[in-house]
């Protein structure tokens, strides 16, 4: 490893670090603004640091890594969906347990592991970046150890999780049986030179994908999906529903762009049925759901869905329209988590729509915000979501994806139904009051500072998304 | 003089700051800033549209068409979109009738809301509504019309549910909104193809497009036969036409102006607006065409059929809307594209004259609705009763109100092309004015049968609800003038305006002889004779015998059919509504709920679990988890291996 190469890897190394300090900070005196200053301080940092690389940087660290635009802009997108997540995790954690500080250690590893996938070019790497974002995942799940329905979750996705890696690592090794080799170049060469490829191959590629459906949340891969959602602590879910799916689905473009899969029918036939059932099941199984937090676990089932309508087009259009739906879906979803954060007290989070009757007239901003990122994933005009689901579209058109473009928008369709039921609950006249404990202002501005940026991101890429979509344009 | 292009963008920005004013500061304001600032908002793009229509006007005819472009919004693979307004004569008449009747209806709400808590948020509503009706007619491509289209169904949505306090409104709001998403279904599909088939998505460049490979899309008929149904889907759902019209009625549940703005004058002609925009694709679309005429005249008369049995004052009107809709469907199905448009511009006046004046008694009655419960209002409510008089003669037809020219050039057009067409548009046309006098003799003249306390409280409305009415009188008595025909030695200023919008689409349609100036006099007198005669049969029934229809239980055989509206609403409830519910249902009893137990009864002992983990994981579903997902990867595994 040379010098370059470690520069190249700074990003990663900064968050190892903070992971670290963290670790000396809590051994010397708990305080849970501090751990939460370090933690902030060094993802921005981080960040920063990030934006100094140039879009056309490419550092290969073989055999392993591979940092180019592509890995950069995905790091630099889970930095700061963390960032958001950490901000929000304040207000949430203040309130609830005690030991809140080891927290923020296991958000930063698993962030970390998320970082390792997006620029991972080899088995090894990939399966390593996997399970430092996995194992942390399963004690960030269970962490209000108090709670009823935490724990559970907590095991149910251990359960399902190690049971999905198990016929991961198996396909991996079919593929090495196969062909020798485990870096993505290495088996995309093996397969230009073969015509006819092996059956345990082909077993190898299914069980991969498998792994990769469980943490997508495909069906039907999904059934972990609403109870670890409604388990989990909401910043934690906010966290699963965005940086490990997005770090997953970052992954499969760079596997399958290297191993050139859109070539092979058996695989784009299997992802079609795979995207259009997760479009219908996600979104037929929300229509009479009254927990929120698993309406939005079903709609993020059909939202990978959409996604891999992009995924499936393959080509330049498919990655842009790809990565650009990964941050609208990002945005939106962080807001609708972090509001849901917002509004919960001590002893339960505020997760019935029951909870949300008559909020416009409690808390306007906030309800209009919700509002925002709702219309958002239903793909309303002028929002994120919209231009997001219409380069969708686009790119499902421009490659004769008819079935796929089809579906999604029926699926569009139903899906507003039950968003636009939720903004109605909403605008509902009936008044509850609630009574939380109060804690100190600045925790209120700071979480609600983050969702005004968000909101204010969703509509400023719904009204003018060109500067971000020649920065997708650039990176790929 | 400022330049044409700034204005045009001024038009639709005046609502947007206006909503932004009032919303933002929604607790501050006092009710008088409010309304200031919301109608003063609307009047000013009424103004500014105003000078662009004189602009207009002074233009030669091959420049009257300006496309302002403000921005590109994005661009996607080979073509691009771009926030951008296209005023031509077409937008500029729709811009003319939601501002100036907008405005009226702002003044009008600022008297009929006075002591309503909810006044500065209706108002911000209302000038939201405004503003995405503006983008709408004004967008220069099919996604801004999209934006326009998808805004103002939220905008009514939370317009209809601004009072609203029970479960049944919940419903009805519920079905509404899943009528709406198959309108807007078939709408999204109608653009995709769009994109596809012409690579654009911006008005200019499809047309033109179509225009050059009219040979190529008129033989292979079916793609722009799909194109164009797909967005008629769309217009059926916005323009309440069978069979997605049923959330109109419901949709009165909303504050009076809002039934007047957005369910008579503007919203609902957006599906009129959207073909006449895209005749050209029409044009070239026979078959589509004749299903627009079809189903226009099946809407006419089904409506109104209905009508003839409601109770509610605005339940009538509501069903004359969806009738009037149907006869503007069967003008354009027609290919009379001019007459479509003439009737939407006559109709925005007399109906929102309807409407305002059917709000002004409710008012006067204290939130009355029921005519049976109304009846001599005559003398309390001199100019109410005046209007609703001329609005009721206009809808009737009776020369020389504006309904009169409008709906007699659609019927002309019906006799030239069709004669069981005319009879059957002339059969809605009667009844319309039957059940509209039914309405107006039971509300105004005969025994007065609300209670004495109802009574007692009778009041005139206050000046800035009378005003309006009398200013939308006047437009529905001297609308029809825009569009005199020429046997009447008119010079049918309308149709030499729209002439240019329309001009590349006559070539596709076929043409039919004039008629006759005998003919049309002929057609004309016996169309009025026969309306003045169900007039007097209705002024007999109602006004002199003091016939009042009967209560809810004791109707039987058709009536009772009528009077529940041909059981459509239970009939979706049970076809749409139930099924996706039981579906769910179905899905979740499946998919979520089934635990292990059952699965282990059913297929032996399939994964055992140890009694810690077994509590732990709440009757051990995971186990039922674990096994979808084999089956998934079973299924996985041997779809790779099928070759």
């Amino acid at each position: 490893m040379n010098r370059s190469d470690l520069y190249s890897l700074t990003p990663l190394l900064i968050l190892s670090s903070a992971a670290i300090l963290n670790f000396f900070s809590i051994s010397i005196k708990r305080n849970h603004k501090v751990i939460f200053a370090i933690t902030v301080l060094s993802l921005i940092g981080d960040f920063i640091f990030l934006t100094s690389y140039s879009l056309y940087h490419q550092q290969h660290i073989d055999p392993l890594l591979v940092v180019d635009g592509f890995g950069i802009f995905n790091i630099g997108l889970i930095l700061l969906t963390t960032l958001v997540v950490a901000l929000m995790s304040y207000a949430y954690f203040e309130q609830r347990e005690e030991r809140k500080e080891e927290y923020y250690i296991l958000l930063i590893l698993a962030a970390l592991g998320a970082c390792i996938m997006v620029i991972s070019k080899h088995f090894v790497s990939f399966f390593l970046g996997l399970e430092v974002l996995s194992v942390s995942l399963y004690s960030l799940i269970a962490y209000l150890r108090t709670r009823e329905r935490s724990d559970e979750a907590g095991i149910k996705y251990l359960i399902l999780a190690a049971f999905s890696s198990a016929f991961l690592l198996f396909g991996m090794s079919l593929i090495y049986a196969t062909t020798g080799k485990m870096d993505f170049g290495g088996i995309g060469y093996y397969l230009t030179t073969t015509q006819d490829i092996p059956l345990i191959m082909m077993a190898g590629l299914g069980m991969l994908i498998v792994g990769a459906g469980f943490k997508l949340g495909v069906v039907p891969f999904h059934m972990w999906t609403p109870d670890v959602y409604e388990g989990a602590p909401t910043p934690v879910t906010a966290f699963i529903a965005t940086v490990s799916k997005g770090g997953m689905i970052a992954l499969l473009v760079r596997f399958f762009n290297a191993i050139n899969g859109y070539q092979y029918e058996s695989f784009t036939n299997l992802f079609t049925v795979l995207s259009i059932a997760s479009m219908f099941v996600g979104n037929i199984l929300a229509l009479r759901q009254t927990n929120l937090k698993r309406i939005l676990a079903y709609s993020s089932i059909s939202h990978i869905g959409y996604l891999l309508v992009a995924f499936l087009s393959g080509g330049s259009m498919g990655a842009q329209a790809t990565t650009f739906y990964l941050v609208a879906y990002f945005i939106t979803t962080l807001g609708a988590f972090g509001i849901i954060a917002t509004l919960s007290d001590q002893h339960r989070d505020a997760e019935l729509i029951d909870d949300y009757r008559g909020l416009l007239w409690r808390r306007p901003l906030t309800a209009v915000a919700f509002s925002a990122m709702l219309l958002s994933l239903a793909g309303i005009p002028l929002t994120a979501g919209f231009i997001a689901k219409f380069y969708v579209i686009t790119a499902g058109i421009g490659t004769q994806h008819w079935l796929l473009v089809f579906c999604l928008v029926v699926n569009s369709v139903i899906g507003l139904y039950y968003y636009i039921k939720i903004i109605a609950v909403m605008f509902d006249q009936k008044l509850q009051i609630k009574s939380a404990k109060e804690l100190h202002p600045l925790v209120y501005v700071i979480s609600s500072v983050t969702i005004a940026v968000l909101a204010v991101f969703l509509f400023w890429l719904g009204v003018s998304p060109e500067g971000m979509l020649s920065l997708i344009d650039d990176v790929i | 003089m400022v330049n044409t292009e700034f204005l045009i963008s001024l038009v639709p920005l005046f609502p947007l700051l206006g909503f932004l004013i009032v919303a933002l500061n929604v607790r501050r304001l006092s009710h008088g800033v409010t309304a200031f600032i919301a109608c003063g908002a609307i009047l000013l793009s009424f103004i500014t549209s105003v000078v662009l229509f004189t602009k207009l006007l002074s233009a030669p005819e091959a420049e009257r068409s300006i496309t302002v472009t403000l921005y590109q919004w994005f661009a996607a693979g080979s073509f691009s979109a771009n926030i951008s307004f296209l005023l031509d004569p077409l937008s500029s008449l729709f811009l003319l009738i939601i501002t100036g009747v907008g405005f009226l209806i702002h003044v009008y709400s600022i008297g009929y809301m006075h002591d309503d808590k909810g006044f500065n948020r209706f108002f911000s509503y209302l000038n939201l509504f405004v503003f995405f009706m503006l983008l709408l007619v004004m967008g220069s491509n099919y996604l801004l019309m999209f934006v326009g289209w998808e805004g103002v169904g939220l905008c009514s949505y939370l317009l209809i549910g601004f009072w609203f306090k029970n479960q049944n409104y919940n419903d009805a709001a519920n079905k509404a909104f899943i009528m709406n998403r198959v309108g807007d279904l078939g709408l999204l599909i109608g653009i995709v193809l769009i994109a596809w088939k012409f690579g654009s998505i911006s008005y200019p460049d499809v047309f033109a497009n179509a225009l050059q490979n009219s040979e190529a899309l008129k033989s292979h008929g079916i793609l722009i036969t799909w194109i164009t149904m797909l967005l008629f889907v769309g217009a059926m759902g916005k323009s309440a036409q069978i069979p997605l019209y049923t959330w109109l009625p419901d949709a009165m549940a909303g504050p009076t102006p809002v039934s007047a703005l957005i369910h008579a004058a503007t919203m609902v002609t957006a599906g009129i607006y959207m073909i006449a925009r895209n005749n050209v694709l029409y044009a070239m679309a026979p078959a589509t065409l004749t299903v627009v005429m079809i189903v226009g005249l099946a809407t006419a008369i089904f409506a109104a059929t209905i009508a003839l049995k409601q109770n509610d004052i605005k339940k009538v009107l509501a069903y004359s809307t969806v009738s009037q809709l149907g006869l503007m469907f069967l003008a354009l199905g027609l290919g009379a594209f001019t007459a479509g448009i003439f009737h939407m511009a006559t109709h925005a006046f007399f109906k929102a004259l309807l409407f305002l004046g059917a709000g002004s008694v409710i008012h006067a009655l204290g939130n009355e609705q029921d005519i049976r419960n109304m009846g001599g209002l005559k003398k309390y409510l001199p100019v109410t009763y005046m209007t609703f008089l001329i609005g009721v003669l206009a809808i009737s037809g009776i020369p020389p109100f504006a309904g009169f020219f409008s709906k007699d050039e659609i019927l002309a057009n019906a006799f030239a092309q069709n004669k069981i067409v005319w009879v059957l548009a002339v059969g809605a046309s009667l009844l319309t004015a039957f059940y509209m006098f039914r309405l107006f003799f039971l509300t105004f003249f005969g025994k007065e049968r609300a209670s004495h306390e109802k009574m007692h409280h009778i009041h005139e409305s206050p000046k800035s609800i009378l005003i309006p009415l009398i200013v939308l009188a006047i437009l529905s008595l001297a609308g029809g003038f825009m569009g005199v025909p020429e046997v009447l030695h008119g010079s049918h200023w309308l149709s030499h305006y729209l002439a240019p919008v329309f001009a590349s689409s006559t070539q596709f349609l076929a043409h039919h002889d004039h008629l006759s100036h005998a003919t049309e006099y002929a057609l004309m007198g016996g169309i009025v004779g026969a309306t003045i005669i169900l007039i007097i049969f209705a002024y007999s029934r109602y006004a002199k015998n003091n016939h009042v229809p009967a209560t809810d239980e004791t109707t039987t055989g058709l009536q009772r059919v009528l009077m529940n509206k041909y059981y459509i609403d239970e009939l979706y409830n049970a076809i749409i509504v139930k099924p996706l519910y039981h579906i769910s249902a179905v899905f979740e009893a499946f998919i979520e709920r089934l635990g292990i137990d059952k699965l282990v009864n059913a297929s032996g002992s399939f994964v055992v679990w140890g009694s810690r983990t077994a509590r732990l994981l709440q009757n051990g579903s995971i186990g039922y988890y674990i096994f979808i997902m084999v089956i998934g990867i079973v299924l996985i595994l041997v779809a790779n291996n099928l070759k």
